[in-house]
């Protein structure tokens, strides 16, 4: 193993059983599979998620107290298997990251199915189109909605961007700076003037 | 490039409505610890003393905060160890101040925000025929020049997505991420710093923050100037993707806008998973403050509202 697994885990050297369970857990968490889906970096979230797993296990096999066992993740790509052995073809093009290739299958075909717009779209995800895909996957979920694997993509964008304001909420972000800028601004105010002998903020 | 030019203070947050495509990364400063603030301004005075030092006084004004977070997020992953001076400069005569001391990074830093700028005013010359930008220029030629023979690959790269730009421009392309592709590109190219990207995850990571933070600011861009470029005739992305029809201006941003939100925050989610597979040696405080709140709080800004945009009724 290259890394520290404690930094690898980034916690201190001696953590508790607790805590390192615990930062396993949060990183499995944000290096899941399902996070990267449809995310060109896929491949890189992958290894850095074997990263965490072996330093895991690393630690846990060197503890008086194994017996932990490390989650095996299994990436989850576009296996669905499609009735249309073209489509088949493209899938696989998708998989292996020869996005161009698969753009190039979709612009040639001419059928317009619910598969092609939901293609398509994971193209141009991969692309970091992604107004193009969220109109494509809409129209496929529209065009078949029984789906669920359409339907799941297109949830699943609509997710991320829930996530992303969730962890800036969660780092202290708030909405309402204004009001506290408002009040920062009263009481600086209130400050000023009281060094110069008079008062603005009467209370204070 | 003319919100850094009235002072050198990084703390004008949200600089007056002007058509250029730089100065949108931002922290989020009620977030921001003071030695993070501390940190952040020796950078942002870092590369501006860079700028002085390889290009002069005049070239100084052109600085921008994306540069600063440019020298930022590279230094954050680099082997290369900063070292901090306490200075004077022009722009703060009395107090003296800490200072990123120039190394590789904070002159590629400059270099990138001098071509940049140098580029910008060029455009804005072609589009507005604006003698403040021709005056701007001849300060910057030189340097300019310097740099195409200096960075021939990279200068030509650039050169070449902004004929791309301009390409499209011409045919009023109704695709908003086609149009956004050029600018992207670009500046996947900007992050792609040569001695860090030779580790080809790296390299990759690098590119997809470079991308998704072009995207970004050509959208937030187009948004921003929407208004402007309805009244003046000029092409925006959005009146062509959006089919704008004579209606009403706020009510046709209103209509777009949660479409807008959509993209702008898929965007900066995929800049954060991005950063997230990086090792971070460095400053990770103030980059997660960037790319978490303060563009958050920009997008939010721009999209003029407090949060969820798109539940509040005219």
């Amino acid at each position: 193993m290259l890394r520290n697994p404690y930094e690898v885990l980034g916690i201190k050297e001696g953590a508790s059983e607790e805590e390192i369970k615990k930062a396993y857990r949060e990183l499995v968490k944000k290096y899941h599979p399902d996070q990267y889906r449809d995310n060109p970096l896929a491949k890189l979230a992958e290894e850095k998620l074997r990263e965490i797993n072996e330093a895991y296990d690393y630690l846990m096999k060197n503890k008086s107290w194994s017996g932990g066992n490390s989650s095996s993740n299994n990436s989850q790509g576009y296996n669905s298997q499609s009735n249309d052995s073209y489509f088949n073809q493209v899938r696989i093009n998708i998989n292996n990251g020869n996005i161009r290739t698969a753009e190039e299958m979709l612009n040639h075909s001419g059928k317009r199915t619910a598969e092609w717009f939901y293609l398509k779209g994971v193209v141009y995800l991969r692309k970091g189109w992604y107004n193009e895909a969220i109109n494509h996957m809409q129209t496929a979920v529209n065009m078949d909605p029984g789906n669920y694997e359409y339907r799941n993509t297109l949830n699943s964008m609509i997710n991320s961007n829930n996530a992303y304001r969730g962890q800036a909420a969660g780092r202290g972000y708030s909405r309402e700076q204004d009001f506290c800028n408002l009040c920062q601004c009263l009481i600086c105010t209130d400050c000023c003037c009281e060094c110069m002998g008079s008062d603005f903020l009467t209370c204070c | 490039m003319t919100n850094a030019s009235s002072g050198v203070s990084p703390w004008r947050f949200y600089p007056r409505k002007d058509n250029n495509l730089f100065g949108y990364i931002l922290p989020y400063k009620p977030e921001l610890k003071i030695k993070e603030y501390e940190t952040y301004r020796a950078y942002y005075c870092g590369v501006c003393k860079s700028i002085k030092d390889r290009h002069g006084n005049i070239p100084r004004l052109s600085l921008t905060y994306d540069s600063a977070f440019l020298a930022l997020l590279l230094s954050s992953i680099s082997d290369e160890g900063i070292e901090i001076k306490i200075e004077s400069c022009i722009a703060h005569p009395i107090k003296k101040r800490k200072i990123v001391k120039s190394n590789k990074i904070l002159d590629y830093a400059a270099d990138i925000n001098i071509m940049l700028a140098y580029l910008n005013l060029l455009d804005k010359w072609k589009d507005e025929k604006a003698a403040i930008s021709l005056t701007g220029m001849a300060s910057l030629r030189r340097s300019f020049k310097k740099l195409t023979t200096q960075y021939p690959e990279k200068s030509g790269t650039i050169l070449s997505r902004l004929n791309d730009l301009t390409a499209l421009e011409g045919e009023k392309c109704p695709s908003l991420d086609q149009a956004a592709e050029p600018f992207a590109k670009l500046m996947e190219e900007v992050f792609t710093y040569e001695p860090l990207s030779r580790d080809q995850a790296v390299c990759q990571i690098l590119k997809w923050i470079g991308y998704n933070l072009g995207k970004w600011i050509f959208l937030i861009d187009a948004f921003n100037d929407l208004e402007s470029d309805i009244r003046k005739n000029s092409y925006n992305p959005l009146i062509y993707q959006y089919n704008y029809t004579n209606e009403n201006i706020a009510e046709f941003k209103h209509r777009l806008k949660e479409d807008v939100e959509f993209n702008l925050i898929y965007t900066l989610n995929q800049i954060v998973k991005a950063y997230q597979l990086l090792n971070v040696r460095y400053n990770s405080g103030i980059v997660e403050n960037i790319i978490y709140m303060g563009m958050l709080r920009k997008t939010e800004t721009v999209l003029g509202c407090g949060g969820n945009c798109v539940e509040k009724s005219l």
